[in-house]
């Protein structure tokens, strides 16, 4: 989840306000912003779901703590001055990374702090809705070290949004002293080096010129000329990416902060080849919710008036007509609402969803278990009168514990041997331990034995778990089973002992049970058998082979059985 | 007087004059010492005997002095090959004494030491001179080794066996001998006659047949004396805790569901209504198979109801995410990371036919995290998941709900934290306090489907649904501290057979 860090002076200052840290911190987590801890510097830190990503800086964490506190109601929009600058895009654009969009903010006077809340909300903005820079990237630039060149439309302040050869032009990037190459930056570059997986594919690298040269490489790094400090009066922002939508919405989240320090926002020109954009977008949108549904999902009865009163308080604006149907106004800072469901949700917020009394549905319905719940419980219960102690094994394992330790050697996919076929297969696993769905249970018992050979016998464990296959007949080609599997670890255990629990768990469902020898390669040949129930091949019994047993730590002879309980029904 | 046959025996064994040993009493009486010594204290507990104790001293030869007393002390070996090499005169070299001395390895260093010890000589530089005044033969040591070999209860000065025994050339034991001297009380009882009681052990079904049983008395067990362990079979703890969410749940009127654990990302997430750019989508927490990879099967038209609710939104003012949308990635197969995917595949009329509401479904079974494992964390877990459909359900209905459903696990006072979920709106954490601790922490997470997720399924009602990890509760129920003595072959038996029962 994301995290704001908060310097809680400035949030007084910004959301004016006298209260202290405890309980601004109460008020924050009334908002879904939870205190996690303190950042080195003493900056609070704050982690919050990832739907109001405008609350990713101090700016935004005040807004809404002014609407909380009453200062402010309804939506708020920036005024915005006419523009003056263009960004052209040529066609040369990677066509990975077709859109461009920006904004010019004029007459800020940020101290340090005020210009690190700045460069940490572009950084959480690339990490949340950027998706680590790939679906949208910003550059903030000082707007006075750019030189516009004429552009197309015979305006004097055009910069181009282009692509550029890798070996192409040579630009001075952020944090270093050489003319770098992009493919220089990018093999060369810590940032580079970093962000080169981005552009890997790339044939030409996006690149944004103002008349002088390269001085943008997104979504990688910016150029040294435009480096913006403390002394920046204006500032000019650029965003590309791979949606319009999304780095628009950056784009209007950075603007509405920089506005809450005092800067005017300046629109710009994103001039495509066959179409003209007016940004930054700070268009109110609009969604209709009935009346009638806010009550259904809040289970309340509100006025419209209260209604109108909680959407204001939430930083919205509604009218309501004759049928009690609202129209609601939702800022453009706002990207969580994506349906009327989202206002609902607003209102009950505001509402304090707390306040509501908990109250039974009067919904009558009939509760059972599923047939395969019943039946495993079912043998379970047989299993542990006859005195297995159950266990509750993973179903992830590795082909190392089915089948090698196992003493399996063939290709599990050609074997008949029960237990061993083609494991459903886990890619770029965590763990070696963990890189398969178990087609049998047997190891799994054998490694807790294993784990336990400092406890006490006889150690009879039984297991009623899953295991699978790649079986390309099935919907989802891996056919899912459950088995029941036991071991016997005494010192005279045996296959008598096996097959007298076996025929016991048999006779209890009235199932017909057949042993006729069989070969297999984790079993003492000759003391093998298939378990056959109701004339169908459905398991193994025998004692373990000596080989496994040694290694798996055991100095004492084990018998097992495992069968699959699809059998019995 | 009737007393058990044992006491009787050694009352008859027993002499007023002169101490007997126990152990002589079970030799001639064909007794176990054991049942003789506690017939010995019953009757002194009767004051018809008394029992002494004696403790006395035995001295038994180590191997190494075994090997001394045949071949004689490594010290006097080296005295006497000494003077046959003329150490009487000028020392003369180890080396060359080692071999008629018969001495090799540790030996050497034990002929060295000793040898200077009891002053036999001195070894300077490698060399070895003699005092001639010393009698080899004389030796106190070698003296004490030969006459304990052939009587054991040779007595010796102190000083030479303690020697002795610090050489490890012996062993001292001290034995603990009891006897027994008939009282004047039991002297008069023998006079008076003692008879043997019956008393029998075991009940035997010939005692029950025969009816002898109605003329015995049976002997006293030590009621109170521990017994060896048995563990039995028992369900396993979380497997008892699962059945138990189980039961609560059908008696909320909740029906079982059932469904694949390796699923189509479509069941997993995209039904779902989450964006396929989302973070848990892309991390490696997601467990993506690569044998098999694709699923065929899928429903066209709801294929199509789900990318268009991604990509556009569904009826009315609707947006849609502003993410790529792409049928290949639905269909690839991965361990479901939350049993909700069959949720989906309930809803979709997938498994029980097209469901009408009002319905209650739930599933406790296991979901799967690509995680690291480590004391809180599993790779795999239990998922508690339900949901209930009906015609029109509010969040006090959700609230309502799980406040009956945790009331029956003691666990009370349930918050109801705002939170964001892509799949449900509005959406909640649900918070509880420690049965014990008083600590609110988080016990699962919960919300209305949004219509995004329920238009395209075809479900025109309100549907309210929650997931727990089943573990999380377990470790409130048991106080576990350690996830992985829960679940998993890292098991410790012990934990499980001692484990509380809880219900």
């Amino acid at each position: 989840m994301p995290v704001v860090d908060i310097d809680t002076d400035e949030l007084r200052q910004l959301a004016a306000t006298e209260k202290d840290d405890d309980e601004l911190k109460r008020d924050l987590f009334a908002l879904g912003l939870e205190f996690e801890g303190e950042t080195e510097e003493g900056a609070l830190q704050f982690e919050f779901a990832p739907d109001r990503l405008d609350r990713l800086s101090v700016e935004g964490v005040a807004r809404s703590l002014r609407y909380q506190y009453g200062h402010d109601r309804g939506v708020y929009v920036p005024t915005t001055n006419d523009p003056e600058w263009v960004i052209e895009v040529e066609e040369s654009v990677p066509d990975e990374r077709p859109y461009v969009t920006g904004a010019v903010v004029r007459g800020l006077d940020m101290n340090e702090g005020e210009l690190q809340s700045l460069i940490q909300l572009q950084e959480k903005l690339h990490a949340t809705m950027g998706r680590q820079r790939a679906k949208g990237a910003i550059g903030v630039h000082d707007l006075t070290m750019l030189k516009g060149h004429r552009g197309s439309d015979d305006r004097a302040k055009s910069i181009t949004y282009r692509g550029v050869a890798p070996d192409g032009d040579r630009f001075v990037p952020l944090d270093s002293d050489a003319e770098l190459t992009p493919a220089d930056v990018l093999s060369e570059h810590p940032t580079g080096q970093t962000y080169a997986g981005l552009v890997a594919e790339y044939e030409r690298y996006p690149a944004i010129y103002d008349d002088i040269g390269l001085f943008s490489f997104p979504p990688v790094i910016n150029g040294r000329r435009t480096e913006v400090s403390t002394d920046s009066r204006d500032l000019f922002i650029e965003l590309t990416g791979t949606d319009q939508w999304t780095i628009d919405k950056m784009c209007t989240i950075i603007c509405y902060a920089l506005d809450a320090r005092g800067g005017r926002v300046e629109r710009v020109t994103v001039d495509y080849p066959d179409r003209q954009l007016d940004r930054p977008d700070l268009s109110v949108t609009h969604k209709t919710v009935s009346h009638e549904r806010i009550e259904s999902v809040l289970g309340s009865d509100l006025s419209t008036d209260s209604v109108i009163d909680y959407l204001e308080r939430a930083g919205l604006d509604a009218d309501v007509d004759d049928d009690r149907t609202y129209e609601v106004a939702v800022p453009p800072y706002r990207v969580d609402v994506l349906h009327a469901i989202d206002i609902v949700d607003d209102i009950g917020r505001a509402y304090g969803f707390n306040d509501l009394e908990p109250r039974y549905p009067d919904v009558s319905t009939i509760g059972g278990c599923h047939d395969r719940t019943r039946r495993e419980d079912a043998v379970r219960d047989v299993l542990v009168g006859l005195g297995f102690e159950d266990m509750l094994n993973f179903h992830l394992s590795s082909e190392q514990e089915c089948f090698d330790r196992m003493n399996v050697e063939s290709d599990p996919a050609d074997s008949d041997a029960f237990g061993v076929s083609r494991p459903p297969t886990i890619m770029e696993p965590y763990s070696e331990e963990y890189t398969i769905v178990r087609t049998w249970a047997l190891p799994s018992l054998l490694m807790v034995l294993e784990n336990n050979t400092h406890r006490s016998y006889p150690q009879d464990l039984s297991e009623i778990g899953l295991s699978a296959s790649v079986d390309e007949r099935e919907q989802t080609k891996v056919h899912e089973r459950r088995t029941a599997a036991a071991v016997l670890a005494r010192t005279d255990a045996s296959y008598e002992d096996a097959k007298a629990r076996l025929q016991a768990v048999a006779d209890a469902f009235g199932v017909a049970l057949e042993t006729p020898p069989t070969a297999h390669p984790s079993f003492i040949d000759g003391r093998t058998a298939a378990v056959v129930l109701d004339g169908e091949r459905a398991g193994i019994i025998g004692e373990i082979h000596p080989s496994v047993l040694v290694e798996h730590d055991l100095e004492l002879p084990v018998a097992a059985f495992e069968f699959d309980l699809a059998v019995i029904e | 007087m009737k007393l058990p046959r044992t006491q009787v025996a050694v009352l008859e064994a027993a002499s007023a004059t002169e101490p007997r040993l126990i152990s002589t009493i079970a030799a001639e009486t064909d007794e176990n010492e054991t049942a003789i010594t506690r017939a010995a204290f019953e009757l002194a507990d009767a004051s018809l005997l008394d029992v002494t104790e004696e403790t006395t001293e035995s001295v038994t030869l180590t191997e190494e002095g075994e090997q001394y007393v045949e071949h004689g002390l490594p010290e006097v070996r080296l005295y006497r090959a000494a003077i046959e090499h003329g150490a009487e005169n000028a020392p003369v070299s180890i080396g060359e004494l080692l071999d008629p001395a018969d001495l090799d390895g540790s030996a050497v260093e034990i002929a060295l030491s000793n040898f200077a010890r009891k002053g036999y000589g001195e070894i300077e530089s490698g060399s070895v001179s003699i005092d001639p005044d010393q009698d080899p033969d004389s030796d106190a040591e070698a003296a004490a080794l030969s006459a304990i070999d052939s009587d054991a209860d040779a007595a010796f000065s102190t000083d030479v066996l303690a020697s002795l025994e610090r050489r490890e050339l012996l062993v001292r034991e001290e034995t603990t001998a009891r006897s027994v001297t008939l009282t004047d009380d039991g002297v008069t009882a023998l006079m008076e006659g003692v008879d043997v009681a019956d008393t029998v052990g075991q009940l035997t079904p010939e005692l029950l047949t025969s009816g002898e049983w109605q003329d015995v008395d049976f002997a006293e067990y030590n009621v109170a004396a521990d017994t060896e362990t048995i563990h039995g079979g028992r369900t396993h703890v979380l497997r008892r805790i699962a059945n138990r969410v189980k039961r609560v749940l059908v008696g909320m009127g909740f029906n079982e569901m059932d469904g694949p654990h390796a699923d189509a990302d479509f069941w997993i997430n995209d039904a779902l209504f989450m964006p396929q750019d989302h973070p848990a989508r892309t991390h490696w927490d997601r467990f993506a198979l690569s044998d098999p990879e694709r699923i065929d099967d899928l429903p066209d038209e709801l294929v199509d109801r789900v990318r268009d609710a991604h990509r556009t939104g569904v009826s009315g003012e609707s947006e849609g995410y502003h993410s790529p949308w792409d049928e290949d990635f639905a269909r690839e197969l991965a361990l479901r990371g939350h049993t909700t995917s069959l949720s989906m595949r309930y809803l979709a009329g997938e498994e029980a036919g097209d469901l009408e509401p009002p319905q209650r479904y739930f599933s406790v079974e296991k979901a799967y995290r690509n995680d690291t494992l480590d004391a809180t964390h599993l790779l795999e877990f239990f998922q508690i998941e339900g949901w209930v459909m009906a015609d029109e359900l509010s969040v006090r209905d959700l609230m309502g709900t799980f406040t009956e459903f945790y009331q029956q696990f003691g666990i009370t006072d349930i918050r109801f934290k705002p939170h964001y979920n892509p799949y449900t709106e509005p959406s909640f954490e649900l918070f509880g306090r420690h049965p014990t601790t008083g600590e609110l922490i988080e016990i699962g997470n919960s919300g209305l489907f949004r219509p995004e997720v329920l238009e395209p399924l075809g479900v025109d009602c309100d549907v309210m649904a929650w997931g727990l990890a089943l573990e999380r509760l377990a470790m409130l129920i048991t106080g576990a501290e350690d996830i992985r003595d829960l679940h998993g072959t890292l098991t410790d038996l012990e934990f499980l057979r001692t484990a509380e029962v809880t219900y």
